[in-house]
């Protein structure tokens, strides 16, 4: 399906929502559930339980999408809200914990043992470099390389200019750098 | 490492991460949760308001027992000097009250006295008409007598006045009109006396 194609369909379905048709929004649910859920799992920090936000995402979204202007795709105006929830959220904490969880999982590991513990070993240290980031790179950082969203889509989703998305995107990359310097050498 | 590196060691991570865990949504329950919102919301803005309108009525009620503003001070003593004033004016009204009710009074007297001075004294009154009925008496047996020669008539008459009124000065002219009477009979019958005695005329 075209991306015009897709658009009017979305169109098609709020201007059915805003005449009352539970249906559509039960579409819409369905068509964009995995994939919020996706973004929200990865900009929280994998926690794995992203139900709440979820559903915080979707409330938000029924309550404001008679609203909604179709001045941009739904996908990216519910990429917005996703954003904005996990903003809210107070998830410092339970990142923190997350960070400790790894933490210990990576020195429970056998670094002589097999090359999938390995692996695992080297992902969860690329996962806490990226939970370590400050929330405005980390945000960067999920939507352009694990979402595979353009500048221009990140752009809009942050209501940001290109020139800053690319100098957070550089900086973020920078730390990332930083932090996993130890990892790529061992790697090569 | 350059940009395709970390894209990769990225993805890789995220390939091996917990995958996000979320139960069944359906819309039913979002607008479940929406309604129950909203509900929330509204009661919590219903019991806000309440509470404003309560604390700002006992704002109101403490501030009242508190002193009165200068406004306040200002209507009371307006208020008092319009009492005052109302009740100077009320006594004013009375005080030319009387004074008209007194005028009144006298005049009505005055008219009374001068209708009691223009009656005149009743025993003057009836000395006034007993002079005129004797002098009426008097008078018609003058007429009796010197126009009619009912010479009986008159003397009763003449007695009559004397009778009735015998201090009246009419009672006096009938006592002379009277002895005038019997002086011209005893004349008449001393000249009917002489004549019978002589002897010419009999």
């Amino acid at each position: 399906m075209s991306a015009m194609a897709k658009m009017s369909e979305e169109q098609a379905l709020v201007e059915r929502f805003r005449r009352g048709d539970d249906s559509a929004f039960d579409r819409i649910v369905e068509r964009h559930s995995a994939e919020l859920a996706a973004v929200a799992n990865r900009l929280l920090g994998w926690p794995g339980d992203v139900d709440d936000v979820v559903q915080d995402v979707f409330v938000a979204a029924f309550t404001s999408l008679r609203t909604f202007r179709g001045q941009c795709s739904l996908r990216t105006w519910l990429f917005t809200i996703v954003i904005n929830k996990c903003r809210s959220r107070r998830f410092r904490r339970r990142l923190r914990l997350v960070r400790v969880k790894d933490l210990e999982a990576v020195a429970g590991l056998d670094h002589g043992g097999d090359k999938a513990a390995i692996d695992e070993e080297q992902s969860a240290r690329v996962r806490r470099a990226v939970q370590i980031l400050p929330q405005k790179y980390r945000e960067v950082v999920v939507l352009r390389y694990l979402q595979g969203l353009e500048i221009a889509e990140i752009c809009e989703l942050l209501g940001m200019r290109v020139n800053g998305v690319q100098v957070r995107l550089n900086r973020a990359r920078k730390r990332l750098k930083e932090s996993l310097d130890n990892l790529l050498e061992e790697k090569s | 490492m350059n940009e395709e590196q970390i894209r990769k060691l990225l993805q890789e991570a995220d390939a091996t991460a917990r995958r996000p865990v979320f139960g069944p949504i359906a819309a039913g329950k979002i607008r479940q949760r929406v309604h129950r919102r909203r509900a929330v919301r509204s009661g919590a803005l219903a019991a806000a308001a309440v509470i404003v309108v309560a604390s700002a009525v006992l704002w109101a009620i403490c501030m009242q027992r508190q002193k009165p503003r200068p406004e306040q001070q200002r209507i009371v003593s307006l208020e008092t000097q319009v009492k005052q004033l109302q009740a100077q004016t009320n006594a004013t009204l009375k005080l030319v009250q009387e004074v008209l009710d007194r005028d009144r009074q006298d005049r009505h007297l005055a008219s009374l006295e001068a209708e009691l001075s223009s009656i005149p004294e009743p025993l003057i009154e009836i000395e006034r008409q007993v002079d005129k009925t004797a002098f009426l008496l008097v008078y018609q047996a003058d007429k009796l007598y010197a126009e009619l020669n009912q010479t009986d008539s008159a003397v009763e008459a003449y007695k009559e006045v004397i009778q009735l009124f015998p201090k009246n000065r009419w009672a006096d002219v009938a006592r002379e009109r009277l002895s005038q009477i019997e002086k011209r009979q005893i004349n008449q019958s001393d000249k009917q006396g002489e004549t019978r005695c002589r002897p010419g005329t009999a």
